[in-house]
């Protein structure tokens, strides 16, 4: 009877360190969001986004099978990508972003709509800090990754909401423009208010731009 | 019970003991680097470094642990540390990872147009933007260092070297047909389109092994792997009109162009120098095809043909009218088929290709028949395996069949060659700032039965974190002029050496560029005639012939771009400089080719307009006097050409019209309208002397681009 006791007084344990493990993580990456969610989004800055990069970066090196912290570290690195002050730099964020996408990418195992997202959103990002030469290329990544992420999941906001967005900052000679940018943030919106993210840590981002953009567009 | 206790022994004691770590984080020269990730793996336990590189945080961790420091651009660092006790003022010295920054690249020689490489000095943009080079790679590149403006004569002129020393290659396949027919005096374009190609790489000398038949340096064009608008385009200028469709889905693409041009209404607005007679006038067609049958493995079909008509008045300094009527009708086909794969995560890399083109000139001067015929089907097969620590060794081959014939009035001179070579190119990093590159190509021609081995070496030094020192070496080989063969099959191979020494700094946008070179010719082919020496470029050789030639090329060049002083302007500075003399052709001794010229300057600027979506382009291009026959001078090619002035404009400007994006463009060239001469030719009694200059000389150009793509989303630079 007490070998029995014992036992289970050890399964609960252990349950319970299982739990608080799980808490323990939920709780990082809550942290981090929510830190992410803080920075003024008019005037990001530079140190504080490494600060949480490098947070969500110990989350991963610590959880080896959870995607989700390798790709918040991706996407703190792609906002990286637009905010830092040169060329070099911008890119070397860009390029930690892609590897850390691909260490998601096989972790998560299957075709995930969120990191084609998030590829796209880099390729705008690259593309961006060298539109001269580098729109070509770049216009064809991000295409490419927000057509793969639709085959996965077509009612990822994000997809339409980054749509969007490339619309409206593309001048209008070029056939971009507010104006033909309205439609697909209304769809992106549209999108957004359907969605749920699968748990408070999943992917959530895009909301808030996607509206600011369209009260732009009025 | 007691299991239970020890358990929570276990667990309890990293509730309250909090051990604090605390320290710095370097380079390995001591520089402070901020916001690198010092943290205990396997825990979150961790922070980040200040504007000092200092770094503090705590931990509940109460055993040994693994302290590691990861910064972006250097090795991660990691250490097994006991945390007994609280760690303080400890200093972490991290490596740098291999980057473009600290590693050196062999650039002597190589002057690159790039995308994708950063040490790269041009964009491939940058060509269809430059005024004066008429959106022609060839035109652009005669603005780069090393290379010598003749202006009568199609072709790269590269560091003494003649047009026929430069080899274009598309693909790595060679082209036999780069340019249009050649015309007396008349300079022509090249065939292809430069919005086809993703990078340009334009050797002056020293190149790779995996190149050959070319003693002075080779065009490298590589086609872009991918389309990015999917719909119809029309083209609509001066000279010609042209539609064009392309169509992709995820992993194939189809391009498809058709034109018709016709040079009339140009030549009724610009006043011609030449006197035509049927404006030319041409049809052409291509069909790219592009597959991604793998994850790394794209198949790229290319096929193109066109034909072209025309009919000019030479001057002919020879004849009794001092004019020659000539008829040219010309069929070119050229198809190209390209297959590139990489395996074992990049270990191994594959380039293969198959490619034929087929050429027909059908030409009259007077009434006279000269035909001339020339196809080429070739096959190349390059395996490159990248090794440890970045070194790569690369083994490939290449195989050709040529045939080519020439018809004088009903009779036909033929010539087969049937040619093989193989390679072996090694690139070796000693130490991260200096490099390698020791490469070896034996070749076999069968039309002269001979058979050679060229070695290739180069080596770059990095001397500070912007810039560095580059040698390059080598022997180059190129079968003789094939006019040359249809008499004389016992003739050797030509023979180049170059030496050339390269320093370079690449800092903020702005790159200079200084190279120095010489350049050795042997076996060179003399023509003996046992007459006076004949100026007329078109002449058959009719001679004895040996490789009893020699001669030698040297100079300097250097080459100044900033793109960062003056916002949405960007300027480039160009200065060639050399000196060559050699004995050759008909040459009784040693003297400078008609094709020298000692000075080529080229000032460029391109500005941006950003409110008008406008960019303007202006071009100045100095070309010094280039050497020409007097038969009244004892000396031999003593006399100098004028020097060679060009001021030239273009402006192209992007407007939507509903909603479908179009590009106008303007240019013109030798605005100052200035006189320029190319060359002299005197008539046969030495008494009257012809000026050879450009087919017109102020021109004006104007043309439209309009994209009726169905994404309608192109940025600033779609032109």
């Amino acid at each position: 009877m007490k070998k029995l006791f014992t036992i289970a007084l050890l399964f609960v344990f252990a349950t319970g360190i299982a739990w608080a493990q799980n808490e323990k993580y939920t709780q990082a990456m809550g942290d981090g969001i929510k830190a992410l969610l803080a920075i003024d989004r008019s005037k990001p800055d530079p140190k504080t986004l490494v600060d949480i990069a490098n947070r969500f970066e110990r989350i991963a090196a610590a959880e080896p099978k959870e995607w989700l912290p390798k790709y918040y570290a991706a996407y703190s690195n792609v906002l990286l990508g637009f905010v830092a002050p040169t060329l070099a730099e911008k890119d070397q964020y860009l390029d930690k972003a892609n590897a850390l996408l691909k260490d998601a990418e096989g972790i998560a195992g299957k075709p995930n709509d969120e990191i084609e997202v998030l590829k796209a959103y880099q390729s705008q990002i690259h593309l961006a800090a060298d539109p001269m030469n580098r729109w070509q290329a770049d216009g064809e990544k991000f295409q490419g990754f927000l057509q793969s992420a639709k085959s996965i999941n077509a009612e990822n906001p994000r997809i339409y909401y980054l749509e969007g967005s490339s619309l409206f900052f593309t001048p209008e000679e070029y056939g971009g423009g507010k104006k033909v940018a309205k439609p697909m943030l209304e769809k992106a919106q549209q999108k957004f208010s359907a969605f749920k993210p699968e748990t408070a840590i999943h992917p959530d981002w895009g909301k808030m731009e996607t509206e600011w953009m369209l009260s732009q567009t009025n | 019970m007691k299991l239970f206790y020890c358990l929570l022994l276990f667990v309890t004691p990293a509730v309250f003991a909090q051990k604090s770590i605390q320290g710095k984080v370097t380079d390995q020269k001591g520089n402070a680097l901020p916001g690198a990730n010092v943290f205990l793996k396997g825990t979150y336990d961790g922070g980040t470094t200040d504007a000092n590189g200092v770094f503090a945080f705590q931990t509940s961790e109460s055993d040994t642990a693994t302290l590691a420091a990861s910064y972006v651009g250097f090795e991660v660092f990691e250490k097994k540390v006991n945390l007994k006790e609280s760690i303080s003022a400890m200093t972490i010295k991290l490596e740098e990872l291999a980057n473009e920054l600290n590693t050196v690249v062999i650039t002597a020689g190589a002057f690159e147009a790039s995308d994708e490489k950063r040490m790269a000095m041009l964009k491939p943009l940058d060509i269809v933007t430059t005024a004066g080079a008429a959106a022609d790679i060839t035109g652009a590149m005669q603005f780069l260092p090393g290379a010598q403006r003749v202006g009568e004569q199609e072709g790269l002129f590269v560091r003494g070297g003649s047009g026929q020393e430069t080899k274009v290659v598309i693909d790595g396949m060679i082209v036999q047909n780069p340019f249009f027919s050649s015309l007396p005096d008349v300079q022509s374009r090249g065939r292809f389109n430069p919005f086809m190609f993703k990078g340009t790489s334009f050797s002056t000398g020293g190149y790779s092994a995996q190149y050959g038949q070319a003693l002075s340096s080779v065009l490298l064009l590589n086609t872009t792997d991918k389309i990015s608008n999917n719909g119809l385009g029309i083209s609509l200028n001066l000279a010609n009109a042209g539609l064009n469709y392309d169509y992709s889905n995820k992993n194939q693409s189809v391009s498809a162009v058709v034109y018709y041009g016709n040079l009339r209404p140009l030549f009724r607005l610009v006043k011609q120098n030449v006197e035509w007679i049927h404006a030319p006038e041409f049809k052409g067609s291509s069909l790219t095809y592009r597959w991604k049958p793998t994850k790394n493995g794209v198949l790229k079909v290319y096929g193109m043909y066109s034909d072209s008509h025309l009919s000019m008045n030479s001057k002919d300094p020879s004849s009794d009218t001092g004019k020659m009527r000539l008829v040219l009708k010309n069929n070119n086909a050229f198809t190209t088929s390209t297959y590139t794969d990489s395996w074992a995560e990049g270990r191994w890399t594959l380039n293969s290709g198959l490619s034929y083109s087929r050429n027909k000139d059908n030409m009259t001067w007077d009434g006279v028949n000269f035909d001339r015929f020339d196809e080429r089907t070739q096959a190349r097969i390059v395996l490159t395996r990248l090794l440890t620590g970045n070194n790569t060794i690369l083994l490939g081959a290449e195989a050709h069949a040529i045939n080519i014939g020439n018809g004088v009035d009903g009779t036909l001179y033929k010539l087969k060659d049937r040619y093989a070579a193989a390679f072996v190119e090694s690139e070796i990093y000693i130490t991260r700032a200096l490099a390698g590159r020791i490469g070896v190509r034996s070749e076999y021609s069968s039309v002269i039965s001979r058979a050679n081995v060229a070695p290739r070496l180069s080596f770059a030094l990095k001397t500070g974190r912007y810039s560095q020192v580059s040698l390059a070496a080598g022997q180059f080989y190129q079968n003789p002029d094939y006019r040359y063969l249809y008499l004389n099959k016992s003739l050797k191979y030509e023979r180049a050496d170059h030496l050339i020494l390269n320093y370079q700094i690449i800092k903020n946008q702005r790159t200079f560029r200084v190279e120095t070179f010489y350049k050795n010719y042997a076996q060179l082919v003399r023509e003996f005639t046992g007459q006076q020496y004949d100026a007329d470029p078109y002449r058959f050789p009719w001679g004895t012939t040996n490789n009893g030639g020699d001669g030698y090329a040297r100079g300097f060049d250097f080459f100044w771009r900033d793109q960062k002083s003056i916002k949405n302007l960007e300027y480039w500075v160009t200065y060639s400089y050399v000196d060559s003399k050699r004995l050759f052709q008909q040459y009784e001794q040693s003297a400078t080719p008609t094709f020298i010229s000692n000075h080529n300057i080229s000032l460029i600027t391109k500005k941006w307009f950003e409110k008008a979506k406008t960019n303007l382009s202006a071009t100045y291009a100095f070309t010094s006097g280039r050497p020409y026959y007097n038969p009244n001078n004892d000396e031999f090619l003593k006399d100098r050409t004028p020097a060679v002035h060009n001021v030239s404009i273009q402006a192209s400007k992007l407007q939507s019209i509903k909603g479908n994006l179009v590009i106008f463009y303007a240019t013109v060239d030798n605005i100052l309208n200035t006189r320029n001469v190319f060359t002299y030719r005197y008539t046969p009694d030495g008494q009257t002397r012809y000026a050879v200059g450009p087919q017109s000389y102020r021109s004006f150009f104007v043309g439209m681009q309009i994209m009726l793509s169905k994404k309608a989303k192109v940025e600033k630079d779609d032109f």
